[in-house]
């Protein structure tokens, strides 16, 4: 096997196990100017991306819907500094290069958006990104759209196609992998666990999906997700997933209740994807089949008190007959996982918030396939606080519709990590889950 | 005629006025305020000279629909609605807006509440 390809194998499987997010998840001020309204009109908080129903039917309308003024440019950009500090020094092996075992100061993303309305009916959000982490840029995620509204006898529905680069960046709702909480997380962070394949794909393949609102009620959506080549992925400096054999197919089906006051969503997803890891040794590959349930609650009322609850379990079942059974890296070709996910929120006036969510991810025992565990399970869960303040981002806020901010203060303790209360570092030495429990300083800006 | 029957028949004249049937009945302007955040807030403002989606509804008590001049995403229905916006007639067209004016570009299913309509009336009505 060829090192680069060892190398996306790892970063796969690294993103698979520590559950690391692919970028903070955004508010666009070009959207704002598009359409003349707030921020806090599609976003829970003032600043996103907890969308408000207002704000799903912006993006399900393709991102395409104005105040009726021409001359607006689709052209956003945002930053995320932030300041990491975790309870004990990271291990040599385990540190990251350019910065220190502790304490560390970065800007974390700096990202150039094409984002709003190209014509009737067609919009995007495309997002460029400046790591200053891996100092490096990327093409981080891609989605192009086209939106009508149709008549079916007396009810209106929206039927739209989509052109994009990740599984979940799609939804409306608040609750699968690329949308929920939290919006943006440390790269010093250990992550949160295990996550199924849908949610570690991120820039790695292109999917084609068409979708459908109807009656304001159901929304539904399929989309066949291809591997981008290597030299693609070289190009836009994405990692490399491996490569399907076939196509993965996603899908979502979700019932939303819009009472104005308040609003509630029950849903669910699943893919399937036959991955070749190696794309230097094709013909075997992994099976993925992931299933979930999600479920979400907003009070918003006259918008002074918003409550927030968002809900996702999914299971995902591994047929290994490439890691296990070819490259011996895993004890057994048949896998599982669980993935627990909790968050709920309150904000206050639109400016100030308090986020607590939850997340479990469990795994069955496999020693060769998660080395780092005392018990072969790579079982992960914790907690996640956060308090934030968002002055702008309100009708005649400073600044509005051209800039806004959030900082925060955010904290993830751990329960287990890898299987338990303690787990093996990158030296091969052991450490306590909690000794991963990380105080994150936060400043996100968009303009 | 004299002074006294002047009288008499100016009273008589007002209290028919204020006796003549009116299908919107007079709301809470404060429980009004509410109702817009909740309602309306997302696609249109109480300040004059702020528009969204949806133009400033302050003012649109006494007003001509289709007439903020610096709004320009009206539907060519609305325009041609002919419509002056009476408590009346606004409590008819939030009642169900798109039977009101078909072909009108307002994504809003109406406001069955009576009272909700009659209080984001008094709230509109209060914009000055």
């Amino acid at each position: 096997m060829e090192i680069a390809s060892m190398r996306s194998l790892r970063a796969l499987a690294a993103s698979l196990l520590l559950g690391l997010a692919a970028s903070a998840a955004h508010a666009l001020p070009s959207y704002a100017r598009q359409t003349g309204s707030e921020c806090a009109a599609c976003h829970v908080g003032g600043f996103g991306p907890q969308l408000t129903p207002y704000g799903m039917k912006f993006k399900i309308g393709g991102y395409a819907d104005t105040d009726g003024k021409d001359g607006k440019v689709p052209l956003s950009a945002m930053m995320v500094a932030n300041w990491t500090r975790t309870a004990k020094d990271a291990a040599d092996g385990d540190k990251i290069k350019h910065f220190g075992s502790n304490d560390n100061a970065a800007m974390q993303e700096a990202s150039l958006f094409l984002a709003g309305r190209l014509a009737d009916n067609l919009g995007t959000f495309v997002q460029a990104t400046w790591s200053g982490v891996d100092r490096k840029s990327a093409l981080d995620q891609a989605d192009l759209r086209y939106a009508r509204t149709l008549q079916f006898g007396d009810k209106e529905s929206t039927v739209g196609l989509s052109l994009n680069s990740n599984p979940t960046l799609t939804d409306p709702l608040n609750t699968l992998g690329q949308w929920r909480f939290p919006y943006t997380a440390s790269d010093f962070n250990a992550g949160f666990g295990p996550s199924p394949l849908v949610e570690s794909l991120a820039s790695g393949v292109v999917g084609a999906n068409a979708y459908v609102f109807f009656d304001n009620h159901l929304y539904a959506e399929a989309g066949l997700y291809n591997t981008l080549s290597k030299t693609t992925l070289d190009r836009i400096n994405a990692d490399d997933p491996g490569k399907f054999k076939g196509v993965g197919k996603y899908w979502r089906l979700a019932y939303l209740v819009d009472r104005k006051r308040d609003n509630f969503s029950v849903g669910l997803s699943g893919f399937d994807a036959n991955l070749q890891p190696d794309r230097t040794d094709l013909g075997t590959g992994d099976k993925y089949r992931d299933l979930g349930i999600d479920a979400a609650y907003q009070f918003l009322g006259n918008r002074e008190h918003i409550f927030t609850v968002n809900a996702s379990y999914m299971k995902e079942w591994q047929t290994l007959d490439y890691t296990a059974g070819k490259l011996g890296e895993a004890d057994k070709r048949g896998g599982s996982l669980d993935q627990l996910r909790v968050a709920a929120s309150y904000h206050y006036l639109q400016t100030w918030g308090l986020t607590a969510g939850y997340f479990d991810s469990r795994g069955n025992r496999d020693a060769t396939r998660n080395s780092s565990s005392l018990n072969g399970k790579p079982n992960t869960s914790g907690y996640i606080l956060q308090a934030d303040w968002t002055p702008w981002g309100k009708e005649g806020s400073w600044g509005a519709p051209w800039a806004n901010v959030r900082l925060g203060l955010q904290y993830t303790g751990y329960e287990r990590f890898m299987g338990g209360a303690h787990f093996l570092d990158a030296d091969g030495n052991e450490r306590r889950a909690r000794d991963n429990n990380t105080t994150m300083l936060f400043m996100w800006m968009s303009i | 005629m004299t002074s006294r029957t002047h009288i008499i028949a100016a009273a008589l004249c007002m209290g028919a006025v204020f006796a003549a049937p009116q299908a919107w009945a007079v709301g809470d302007a404060g429980k009004g305020r509410n109702v817009f955040a909740e309602e309306c807030g997302d696609c249109h403002s109480p300040v004059a000279g702020t528009n969204k989606k949806g133009p400033s509804l302050h003012g649109v008590i006494g007003r001509k629909a289709g007439s903020v001049a610096d709004f320009s995403g009206y539907s060519d229905a609305m325009r041609q609605s002919g419509i002056e916006w009476t408590p009346d007639r606004l409590d008819v067209y939030l009642t169900l807006p798109r039977k009101t004016v078909v072909g009108g570009k307002m994504k809003y299913d109406g406001l069955p509440d009576a009272a909700a309509r009659a209080d984001v009336i008094a709230y509109l009505m209060s914009l000055k």
